[in-house]
C-alpha cells in the first residue's frame, strides 16, 4: 500500500481540515499519523497517508489542487518508500526541557546542537514566539530522549550549559510515566 | 504602600532563585504589603510572588477567596521562607501567570500539600492546603525557586497562547 507525506501550509480560516481530509477520503486515502497547528497565523498541516495500490504522488496532488487554490494552500506531497518504525532507543530514557528567554537567532540550534552531543533526540518540539514586538519572548518545550547510560542526568545538564550560554532559562525533568 | 509592576520573562529576577528573608524587619513587612496590594490590583490574580515585583526575597502571597476550584481557602496570607512540608495526589491542570502573560500550560501538581513558613506576624505557621489552594501555593513557591511554570509543563503540547483564536 503507498504511503505519502503530505504538507500544507496557508493563511489560517475555517475549513482548512474539512476540505484537505475530504479530498484524501474521495481518493480512499487513510491519515495513519497527522500533526496540525496554528503557526503565527498560519495553518500548518502535516500528514502521513497511505492509499490504494493505483494512487501515486501526482493524483493526490491533482485531488489537492482544487483546494489548495480555493484554501490558497502550500501544498507538498512525496512519496515514502520505507515504514520507518519509532526512533526511540531502546536504552533511553524521556526527558523534557523548557527553554526560554529574550527571543535572539540560535536558540533551537544552540539547544538542539548541545542535545545531538549528548547522543539526545527530539522526538517532539514546540516554540512560541510571544512578549510582543518590544521584547519578544521565545519559549521552546522539547521531550528528547536521552541516552540511559553513562548518565542522562550529566547530559541534561550538559544542554543546560549550552542554553546559558546563549543566554536563555533551560530547565529539565526525566518523564514521569507510570505502565498500568 | 504600593500597587507595584508585576515583571514578566525575560527579566532575570524571574529565572533566579530568591533569597530567604529570615527575620522581618520593616522591609519584608512593607513587602508583604506590596505584594497583597498588587495581588488584589488584578482581580483574577490568586498569588503573587516576591520575584514578580522585582523582589529576590522568600516571600509569596495567596488568596483564593470565592475561586470556584477552591477547596481549601485560608483567605489572604503572606508567607515568608515557605517550605513544603508534605505534598501529594499531583493532578495536572491548565495554569497561567501574570510574569508569563501570552501563555497557558498544563502542569502536575499536588492536590494536597502542608506549607510552613513566617506569617507576617512572626509567628511559624504550618497551612493544610488543598485543591485549587495548594496549586496556588506550588506556582508561588516555584517562582522563589526560579521556575516559572513553563518550566513544569507535561510536554511541548502542554503550552498554549492565550490569544483568542480567530
Amino acid at each position: 500500500m503507498p504511503r505519502f507525506s503530505l504538507s500544507a501550509v496557508g493563511a489560517d480560516r475555517p475549513g482548512i481540515v474539512a476540505a484537505v481530509s475530504g479530498a484524501l477520503v474521495d481518493l480512499g486515502c487513510n491519515l495513519e499519523d497527522s500533526t496540525m497547528a496554528i503557526l503565527q497565523g498560519y495553518f500548518a498541516i502535516l500528514l502521513v497517508v497511505s492509499a490504494g495500490p493505483d494512487v501515486d504522488a501526482r493524483s493526490l496532488e491533482s485531488a489537492l489542487a482544487p483546494v489548495a487554490e480555493r484554501l490558497d494552500l502550500v501544498l507538498s506531497v512525496r512519496p515514502l518508500t520505507e515504514r520507518h518504525g519509532p526512533t526511540n532507543q531502546r536504552d533511553a530514557v524521556a526527558w523534557t526541557f523548557s527553554v526560554h528567554g529574550a527571543d535572539r537567532t540560535g536558540i533551537v540550534h544552540g539547544v538542539t546542537a548541545a542535545l545531538a552531543e549528548v547522543g539526545g533526540n527530539v522526538v517532539d518540539l514546540a516554540t512560541h514566539l510571544v512578549g510582543g514586538a518590544q521584547a519578544p519572548v521565545y519559549v521552546m518545550t522539547l521531550r528528547v530522549t536521552l541516552p540511559s547510560s553513562p548518565d542522562p542526568e550529566e547530559a541534561a545538564r550538559q544542554v543546560q550549559q549550552a542554553a546559558q550560554a546563549l543566554g536563555v532559562h533551560c530547565t529539565a525533568h526525566p518523564d514521569d510515566s507510570d505502565t498500568l | 504602600m504600593a500597587v507595584r509592576p508585576v515583571l514578566v520573562l525575560p527579566h532575570p529576577v524571574l529565572s533566579a532563585p530568591a533569597a530567604p528573608v529570615g527575620e522581618l524587619d520593616q522591609a519584608a513587612l512593607d513587602l508583604a504589603v506590596d505584594l497583597l496590594d498588587t495581588m488584589r490590583a488584578s482581580p483574577a490574580c490568586v498569588g503573587l510572588a516576591a520575584p514578580q515585583i522585582g523582589v529576590a526575597r522568600r516571600a509569596f502571597a495567596v488568596d483564593v477567596t470565592g475561586h470556584r476550584k477552591a477547596r481549601s481557602c485560608h483567605g489572604a496570607f503572606v508567607l515568608f521562607d515557605p517550605e513544603v512540608v508534605a505534598s501529594a495526589e499531583p493532578e495536572v491542570a491548565r495554569e497561567g501567570c501574570m510574569s508569563v502573560p501570552d501563555l497557558t500550560g498544563d502542569v502536575a501538581r499536588a492536590t494536597r500539600m502542608t506549607v510552613a513558613g513566617t506569617a507576617v506576624d512572626g509567628s511559624r505557621t504550618v497551612l493544610e492546603v488543598d485543591a485549587f489552594e495548594a496549586r496556588a501555593v506550588q506556582h508561588e513557591l516555584d517562582h522563589l525557586g526560579g521556575l516559572v511554570f513553563l518550566d513544569r509543563v507535561a510536554g511541548p503540547h502542554h503550552v498554549f497562547p492565550r490569544k483568542v483564536y480567530r
